[in-house]
């Protein structure tokens, strides 16, 4: 796998009247050419800072420090210009409520275009018939009536569609989504994950697919890298993490999810609420929601170790043995 | 109801107008009321007037002895010019700097911004327009003095009432140039208010845009941060701001009574002050009119430019 | 950021204020506004003149003797300017509290109502918004006769429907708001349920109303003073000083100070509404809770 994507030691911090307040704390991964990278997460895990820190948007008040790493530089310590360049021409972003991210008084064909007259300096004419194209591409019926229209005339998958369309435009080599599908309707994600995996193939990009929904992430997902409180606490390709989850925060989300065939077995849901960055706890911030907690935990910041091969986890107690114990 | 109010006005226009010596001799009052139709029972007098108003007829002041409709189409285009000229001033100023303020929130500049325009909406618009004429005219003589044109020129030939259009429409350069160097300064005194409230709300009208998602999106594009604001921030927050630049309007041609005043400008300002003190009813109704219309005139035009900005409003 | 925290009572007690209303616009506004109060106050004391006191020192510039200057009667144009308080202040302040009587009770009805009240009250709010303030307030003192109570009549009239409308809009949202609807599920009568949820929630926006309608107040008053129509000479009143000015333009210092009191006053009181309406507005409360 060609690395496209590698990010070290990222910390993300928010500048508060009480002192810094930390967000994310100090991960790395890497994304491969063509690869979905699927990261997973409750709200407040950090997951959607991430992705925000890897584009340079996030909010007044947050900072970052680390190094991402795309094709040989250093996405964070990249000078303004050049880093807004980047943003929609290498790495794009879709998010998550289509309607609010779409400019309600602008023409599809402007918000299409825009960008990639500025970025790219097409002319009008070429712009237009690239926008044409990539509608078609999304799947849009009639693309030309639709590039006249507005986004409050589309169905919420349309516009997500549509939203994608955007992000593609200049050809990214990393289309960030965070949550593509939760605002939208079960018989509709379906469509889009499917649309993203045909573009995914078909241009040989790489999605770094953000979600809480394991279902989304199994269905579409090559490696999936759960977070919790701002850290990683495990990795590795889907179907082995879903299968055969190690970390007892993972186990936990994956037994809390329903079993269409087992319909007797009862739904384990994990105790507690999840950290938020003020009230993080010492040590293992997962530790007062564990079911496998140990007296360390409460003071030892577990370590993200290779288990196996291309397997990460961070708990010292392997979940297979101490379930034996139990 | 125009109409109606100012007839209930408890005082007896007969006499307000024809003075103390002939008011005092019942014969002439009673002429004075059987000409202008004052002796009539009410609802005839309206029927009358409506009548007369569909020809055009706004009857006649009692002060200038000239049709109403005459002394309005005279004095409207002199406040129009300086009315349009200080809303131009106070628009571009404006709306600038709130968007300068709104990005630079609770810095350095959006607190002076603040004061600014703070000051600009506290200042008496009679005093500034002294003080401006004291400094700029008397001390300085920047520009000259009160009037609509220098004494010795004379105005181009009518074409909209509008001496620097019509100037120009005429060739006239040297009077273009007076009248603009007339123009300035109280444009400028009426427009003080203005501009500190559309900086405000412009203000905030783009501080709630900025929290929206879309402008998120159109970072993430790597537009040009001017692009975004000026293409996708400000269109979304001009609604409101469209709503409160076309009441600024409104106020600006009805109420310019003090500025007129102290400037000497001809315009409907000094008139409907004139008219009140005098009680001269046709002419009342006539601004008032004249009120009414310029206010429907203008949320006609904020609606269809409500449409034109966005689209969720148009019928579909 | 924050580090050792002194002791100091004074900066304790500072402390306890809410953040929102720390800022220094605030203080700005709270502090100018205290001193014309006390000016108010206190200018039989501190003035060094009789404000009527006519001498033959006409039309002198501003000296050691007479700070501002004389005007064209001999008067002091310093102590005229801080007797000039003692007539625009309390005249705004009983205007703004019959305005807001008269306007919030109409409002408030119109709200709680509905109704033909509520047509009747919006009818009367709409004509007085479709007449240009100015000409209305002029038309009225020109029907009534010039005098400063006729002026004050005048500007009431102007002003009541800005605090009826703002009464009544508060009212239906807090009518309309669940926790409303559920008191008066739960059987609570209904002015039980007006004094403890309508009010306190009331209360924020009326008092940034009441601030910045000082403000208006004070400049409306002032200019129907400048044209005749208000306070009669020899009253000491910012608005005529200016009108008087006017008449002598090379005596600038009678018209030009007491503009400046106008506009010290109406800043100090926009100063006060405008921060404490940022103080009101709930999602600064909760960003400021939250940090």
């Amino acid at each position: 796998m060609t690395t496209l994507l590698s990010v070290e030691d990222l910390r993300v911090w928010l500048d508060t009247a009480s002192g810094p307040l930390s967000i994310v704390d100090a991960i790395s991964f890497e994304i491969g050419v063509g690869q979905v990278f699927g990261l997973a997460g409750e709200s407040g895990s950090g997951k959607t800072i991430t992705a925000l820190a890897l584009l340079g948007l996030l909010p007044p008040g947050a900072r970052a420090s680390g190094a991402a790493i795309l094709d040989g530089r250093d996405l964070l310590t990249m000078r303004a210009a050049q880093r807004r360049r980047t943003r929609g021409r290498e790495i794009a972003m879709v998010f998550q409520d289509p309607m609010s991210s779409l400019h309600p008084m602008l023409t599809i064909e402007r918000q299409l275009t825009e960008h990639m007259r500025y970025q790219l300096g097409m002319s009008g004419a070429e712009a237009r018939r690239r926008a044409v194209e990539l509608l078609t591409d999304v799947r849009i019926p009639d693309p030309e009536a639709a590039m006249r229209a507005y986004p409050h005339q589309f169905s919420g998958g349309m516009r997500q569609r549509i939203q994608i369309a955007i992000s593609l435009a200049c050809d990214p080599r990393l289309l960030v989504a965070d949550e593509p599908t939760t605002a939208l309707d079960v018989t509709v994600q379906a469509g889009i994950l499917h649309l993203l995996h045909r573009l995914c193939r078909e241009k040989d990009l790489a999605v770094m697919l953000i979600t809480h929904d394991l279902g989304v992430l199994s269905a579409l997902a090559d490696t999936v890298t759960v977070m919790y409180a701002g850290r990683i606490v495990e990795s590795g390709p889907t179907i082995q993490v879903m299968g055969r989850p190690r970390h007892p925060y993972t186990r936990g989300l994956v037994d809390s999810l329903p079993h269409p065939e087992a319909k007797d077995r009862v739904l384990v849901p994990i105790a507690g609420d999840p950290a938020s960055p003020e009230s993080r706890p010492a040590g293992c911030a997962f530790h007062p929601r564990c079911r496998y907690v140990e007296p360390a935990c409460s003071t030892d910041v577990p370590v993200l170790i290779q288990v196996d091969d291309g397997r990460g986890m961070a708990c010292p107690v392997d979940p297979l043995v101490a379930g034996l114990k139990r | 109801m125009a109409f109606v109010l100012t007839h209930i006005v408890p005082s007896d226009p007969a006499v307000a107008n024809l003075g103390d010596r002939a008011s005092s001799d019942p014969v002439a009052v009673r002429l004075y009321r059987q000409h202008f139709g004052l002796d009539k029972p009410l609802p005839v007098q309206y029927l009358v007037y409506l009548g007369n108003l569909l020809h055009g007829d706004l009857g006649e002041s009692e002060q200038s002895r000239r049709a109403v409709s005459t002394d309005l189409a005279e004095y409207i285009p002199a406040t129009a010019e300086l009315a349009i000229t200080s809303m131009v001033l106070s628009c571009l100023l404006g709306i600038t700097l709130g968007v300068i303020a709104a990005l630079q929130r609770n810095r350095l500049t959006d607190q002076v911004l603040r004061v600014v325009s703070l000051g600009g909406m506290s200042t008496p618009q009679f005093w500034l327009a002294l003080v401006a004429l004291y400094v700029f005219f008397y001390l300085l003589s920047w520009v000259p003095g009160s009037g609509r044109l220098d004494a010795a020129v004379l105005p181009p030939p009518h074409l909209t009432g509008f001496f620097t259009i019509d100037s120009l429409a005429a060739g006239q350069y040297d009077v273009f140039v007076n009248s603009v160097q007339h123009l300035i300064l109280p444009a400028c005194v009426l427009a003080a208010f203005n501009m500190g409230l559309f900086t405000r709300f412009t203000r905030s009208a783009v501080l709630e845009v900025l929290e929206n998602d879309y402008v998120r999106t159109a970072r993430g594009k790597g537009l040009s941060e001017l692009t975004v604001v000026f293409r996708h921030v400000l269109r979304a927050a001009s609604p409101p701001i469209l709503t409160v630049v076309g009441l600024a309007f409104g106020n600006v041609m009805t109420g310019t009574v003090l500025v007129e005043n102290i400037f000497a400008w001809p315009g409907i300002g000094q008139y409907s002050y004139r008219s009140a003190i005098a009680l001269d009813l046709p002419a009342i109704v006539g601004v008032m009119l004249f009120v009414a219309i310029v206010y429907i005139l203008v949320n006609m035009v904020v609606d269809i430019l409500y449409g034109v900005i966005d689209p969720r409003v148009r019928l579909e | 950021m924050a580090a050792t925290r002194s002791a100091n009572p004074v900066a304790k007690a500072w402390r306890r204020i809410p953040g929102a209303w720390r800022q220094p616009l605030t203080i700005v506004g709270f502090v100018l506004v205290a001193t014309w109060l006390l000016v108010a106050l206190l200018a039989p004391w501190i003035a060094p003149y009789d404000p009527l006191a006519q001498s033959a020192a006409l039309f002198q510039p501003p000296s050691a003797a007479h700070l501002l200057g004389t005007d064209e009667l001999g008067r002091d144009v310093f102590t005229r300017l801080l007797w000039g308080a003692r007539i625009s202040i309390p005249l705004a302040m009983m205007l703004v509290v019959l305005a807001f009587t008269i306007g919030g009770t109409l409002g408030g009805l119109a709200g709680y109502l509905g109704g033909w009240i509520d047509e009747l009250v919006m009818r009367g709010a709409d004509f007085v918004f479709a007449v240009p303030t100015i000409l209305l307030a002029m038309a009225v003192v020109a029907a009534l006769g010039p005098g400063l109570f006729h002026a004050v009549l005048a500007v009431v009239l102007v002003s009541w429907p800005g605090h009826a409308r703002v009464v009544r809009g508060l009212v239906r949202s807090t009518m309309q708001s669940e926790y409303v609807a559920v008191g008066r599920l739960l059987g609570s009568p209904a002015y039980r349920a007006l004094a403890v949820d309508v009010l306190p929630n009331v209360a924020g926006p009326v008092i940034v109303l009441a601030a910045l309608e000082m403000g208006n107040a004070i400049l409306l008053l002032s200019a129907l003073s400048f044209l005749g129509l208000g306070a009669r000479p020899p009253a000491a009143e910012w608005g005529s000083m200016v009108s008087t000015g006017a008449e002598h333009f090379e005596a600038w210092w009678i018209g030009v100070f007491p503009g400046f009191a106008i506009v010290s006053i109406v800043l100090a009181f926009n100063f006060l509404g405008d921060s404490l309406r940022d103080a009101f507005d709930p999602k600064a409360i909760i960003k400021a809770r939250g940090a």
